[in-house]
């Protein structure tokens, strides 16, 4: 963590402004961002590594998941299968001629779909991040909101029901939940869609970002705008009720704390308006240590979405990390890394730059 | 804490709480409303769009490269082949786009003669110049089903006379060439987009966007992890016109695919293990029968590998010791016992009288016999693999069980099936649980199991370790008439269950439903379901 954050507050807020000028040329933020940059690379390099050590070490043949048994007994196919994907060469070729593919943008050729990774990717990743999106949306303004509440009114019945909920949403299973809510809403009640992206009748609206929902708005279908946010919406509430519960626990905590320091006093002594207070004086500085649980909350989503993903349908990213994982399909697998390794850093990197934004007092170094 | 204070902006606070809610109501109720007519359009009876669920295996739509079960089926539904099976049976081939077909009384060249009525999506006719070049291209492109053809030559002799010809005698030809993996391309497309029918063919990409057969279906898109578009082929050929407009197979777990079809969501579920189906209500169809899939137990003959397995009577007793009843019990509605590694369907299975039943007695002698005492064995299995819904866990969990009653005493060693994969194929294993599924439904695929042989070697089963048995096979292998090739399969089979390291176990079911507007449902152990056949009632 290249963040600094003064101790308290009330230490000298002219810190932060007089840094600037003494170096001169570039702001801390530009610096800081390409200082970021540069770590990110590094660590991407050090996610394929480990990915590719990894995937080598576990005892298996990816020959074995992906030739048929009477295929396997021929050493000319087999010989062949290994050619085409560049088995036959030892493994660090193999892992340099990766590196070299990945700065050429080329992820190499998945065994499982004999497809471009990167193609492979494009079509798994915006399934999991409009997944992945809506939830951590649903969950900030529900878990917020519910963590404010929960702490303006303390020890009173209602913060101890949203105290219950909130411990509800960390403890259920989460494939549990995406079983029961997929039963009860689509095959009880009746006010859910089934599986997939959207309904089987209906055709994909025109790739622009991927976002079956943003891609049928663009296109003006209408009809595959609300089926992609009927089909959206249930997985999305199953993901997000363990993160609203986290972000209850979270805010509460945070608003609370703030609640008891001397700046909302006096703002309450000047008789500011309550509205003022709350939006100014408290949820602001309380919302730096939400931004860091709901940023890795996202992240984690993004990784985690595997038996909602299985259970709905929902062709993302953790089906796809799945099926090549458990047939050992290297260039899938070290793409997938790749992907979600990046996806952390680029998250961890707007987390970082948020504090800043919302609490002045937090300087970049 | 000081929170003695009005609870300022408690109200403002909570209106995004409501919003939220309504948003997620309106948004919920709004998915519900939306889905009702496109899954009301998207199946029942009246509409032209069918929708079939199924957990994917699949990796291509190439037919040279198919070789997954959800590939067979797409492949069946795009491309045609010279001679094809009607409904279940596969123990008949039947002229598809060869109108007649003669095998030679050496077995070593069948001879066929092509259709000319035959056409291509395109409007172009299906000439020998195009079955030459696809049957070529699957041979000599090496990938996994090339060696379904291996050895065998194909030639033009006129425009509608085209001979495959073996070097030896090869009376499973006409068994092999119904498999979707030999369609006929057309090949004057396939080599504008790359086709070279050698291991460098780049045919492979433009043929998972777009089909190029004569099948009554053509692919509209294809993608390996979510879903397959099939659009009716609008110049079809053939009489039977393709029922559904539109059929889109997808990608959904089992428990899913329950829901959905229960639901009208789907109206075809293909991968419903036995206890799924038992709760099955209202007016869905189940189709159960038995998978071609045979699972078995080996036990090695290799004495380098195991001093306990490699004695026959060690086999006897695993044979004698092991509770077919109970694992049918476990494998659910549909599923039987399998009397030989012939499965059921196949010319040469053995009778269902002829499957070895439980004698713990007879476990007992036969274990004291080999003079082994209290042995304890590894058993080494697929843990993740489910066959036809069914795991293998609960199942080798059952047979430690079954043999703890003998006196043998079994370690579980699961392992991913990569991972398993390995010590199989290298015949490393003790104690083995796998199965076999047919390549092509023909008894000849089985030769495999004898000594020196692709599933014997597994077993430590090396050659000239039963000669009487492998010039049995040799024999089957030559032989060309449908009696004598009968009567010979069913020889090696008692002889391999009397003393051959394998213990066949069970043909777990392969359940289907569909909704009750579908008809035409026939389980085909090559393909599963001839997406063509279906209709609408």
């Amino acid at each position: 963590m290249s963040i600094k954050r003064p101790p308290a507050p009330g230490d000298d807020p002219k810190a932060a402004r007089r840094e600037p000028g003494r170096r001169g040329a570039r702001s801390p933020l530009a610096r800081f961002l390409v200082r970021r940059v540069l770590t990110a690379l590094l660590l991407a390099v050090g996610i394929t590594l480990v990915t590719f050590v990894l995937t080598n070490l576990v005892p298996g043949d990816p020959v074995a998941a992906n030739l048929g048994q009477r295929a396997l007994g021929d050493p000319a196919i087999v010989a062949q299968w290994r050619t085409e994907h560049g088995l036959d060469k030892p493994l660090p070729e193999q892992y340099l001629l990766h590196l070299r593919g990945v700065v050429q943008g080329d992820l190499g050729t998945s065994q499982q779909s004999h497809r471009p990774v990167l193609d492979d990717l494009a079509d798994s990743v915006p399934a999991t991040l409009e997944l992945a999106g809506a939830a951590i949306l649903i969950s900030i303004v529900v878990g917020v909101a519910f963590g404010v509440v929960a702490a303006l009114r303390r020890d009173r019945f209602s913060d101890h029901l949203l105290r219950v909920l909130s411990l509800f949403g960390i403890s259920v299973p989460t494939f549990w939940l995406a079983l029961t809510a997929f039963y009860v809403l689509f095959y009880r009640l009746r006010i859910a869609p089934g599986s997939g992206r959207i309904d089987p009748g209906l055709t994909p609206p025109p790739h622009v970002t991927g976002l079956y929902t943003l891609d049928a708005a663009l296109a003006g279908q209408w009809d595959v705008f609300s089926s992609a946010v009927g089909h959206l919406v249930t997985p999305a509430l199953v993901l997000a009720l363990y993160t609203i519960g986290l972000l209850t626990r979270f805010t509460r905590s945070a608003v609370l704390e703030v609640l008891g320091q001397d700046h909302v006093r006096a703002g309450r002594a000047k008789g500011l308006p309550p509205r003022v207070i709350l939006f100014r004086y408290v949820l602001r500085p309380a919302l730096v240590p939400v931004i860091t649980v709901a940023g890795l909350a996202f992240g984690s989503l993004l990784s985690g979405t595997v038996l909602v993903e299985a259970i709905f349908a929902w062709p993302g990213v953790g089906q796809y990390a799945y099926k090549s994982a458990t047939t050992l399909d290297l260039p899938a697998v070290m793409g997938v890394g790749l992907v979600v390794g990046g996806v952390y850093l680029v998250i961890n990197l707007i987390v970082d730059v948020l504090y800043g934004v919302i609490d002045p007092r937090v300087r970049l170094s | 804490m000081a929170t003695r204070s009005r609870r300022p902006g408690a109200k403002a606070a909570l209106l995004p709480v409501l919003l939220t809610g309504a948003l997620a109501l309106a948004a919920c109720s709004g998915g519900g409303s939306s889905s009702a007519p496109a899954s009301g359009g998207g199946g029942g009876a009246g509409s032209k769009t069918l929708v079939i669920d199924t957990s994917f295996d699949l990796k291509t739509a190439d037919p040279g490269r198919t070789y997954e079960p959800t590939g067979l089926i797409v492949g069946k539904a795009a491309y045609e082949t010279l001679l094809t099976f009607e409904g279940s049976d596969v123990t008949k081939p039947v002229p598809a786009l060869a109108e007649s077909f003669e095998l030679s009384k050496d077995g070593k060249t069948l001879t066929l003669k092509l259709r000319k009525d035959a056409t291509f999506a395109d409007g172009s006719p299906v000439t020998a110049d195009d079955v030459v070049f696809s049957l070529n291209r699957v041979r000599d492109m090496k990938g996994t089903p090339s060696f379904l053809l291996d050895g065998v030559e194909v030639a033009k002799t006129d425009d509608t006379t085209i001979t495959l010809t073996s070097a030896k005698a090869n009376a499973a030809l006409p068994y092999i060439l119904p498999n979707p993996a030999l369609g006929i391309l057309n090949s004057k497309v396939a080599k504008e987009h790359g086709a070279t029918a050698d291991p460098n063919d780049k045919a492979e990409q433009y043929l998972n966007s777009a089909s190029a057969g004569s099948g009554p279906y053509t692919i509209e898109s294809f993608n390996v992890s979510s879903q397959v578009v099939l659009r009716a082929n609008a110049k079809y050929w053939g009489q039977a016109k393709p029922a559904y407009d539109k059929v889109v197979i997808r990608n959904v777990e089992a428990a899913t695919q329950k829901l959905n079809i229960s639901r009208g969501d789907s109206q075809v579920a293909l991968n419903l293990s036995g206890d799924q189906v038992a709760g099955i209500t209202g007016d869905l169809q189940v189709t159960r029968t038995a998978s071609a899939n045979v699972i078995f137990l080996l036990a090695n003959r290799d004495p380098s590998v195991s001093k306990v397995t490699s004695d026959p009577k060690f086999a006897e007793a695993v044979r004698k010791g092991v509770d077919y009843a109970g694992l049918l019990e476990l494998a659910g509605e549909g599923s039987v016992q399998a009397p030989g590694v012939i499965p059921s369907m196949l010319l040469g299975a053995l009778p269902p009288e002829a499957a070895a039943g439980r004698d713990v007695e007879g476990a007992k002698a036969a274990l004291k016999e080999s003079g082994l005492v209290n042995p304890t064995v590894k058993l080494e299995y697929p843990s993740e693999l489910t066959v036809n819904g069914l795991s293998f866990q609960p199942l080798a969990e059952r047979i430690q069980a079954n043999l703890k009653e003998v006196g043998i005493t079994v370690d579980l060693v699961p392992a991913p099936v990569t991972t398993a994969l390995d010590n199989y194929r290298n015949g490393k294993e003790e104690l083995g649980l796998w199965y076999w599924g047919p390549d092509y439904p023909d008894p000849s695929d089985y030769l495999s199991f004898l000594p020196g042989k692709l599933v014997g070697l597994r077993a430590g089963w090396k050659a000239g370790a039963d000669k009487e048995l492998e010039a049995a096979g040799d024999k089957a292998a030559a032989e060309t008439g449908e009696d004598a090739r009968k009567q010979a399969y069913t020889d090696i089979q008692t002889k391999l269950n009397a003393s051959g390291p394998f213990i066949p176990l069970i043909q777990p079911g392969q359940n289907i439903v569909t909704a009750s507007s579908v008809t035409g449902l026939k389980f085909n152990p090559v393909w599963t379901v001839d997406v063509a056949g279906l209709g609408v009632k």
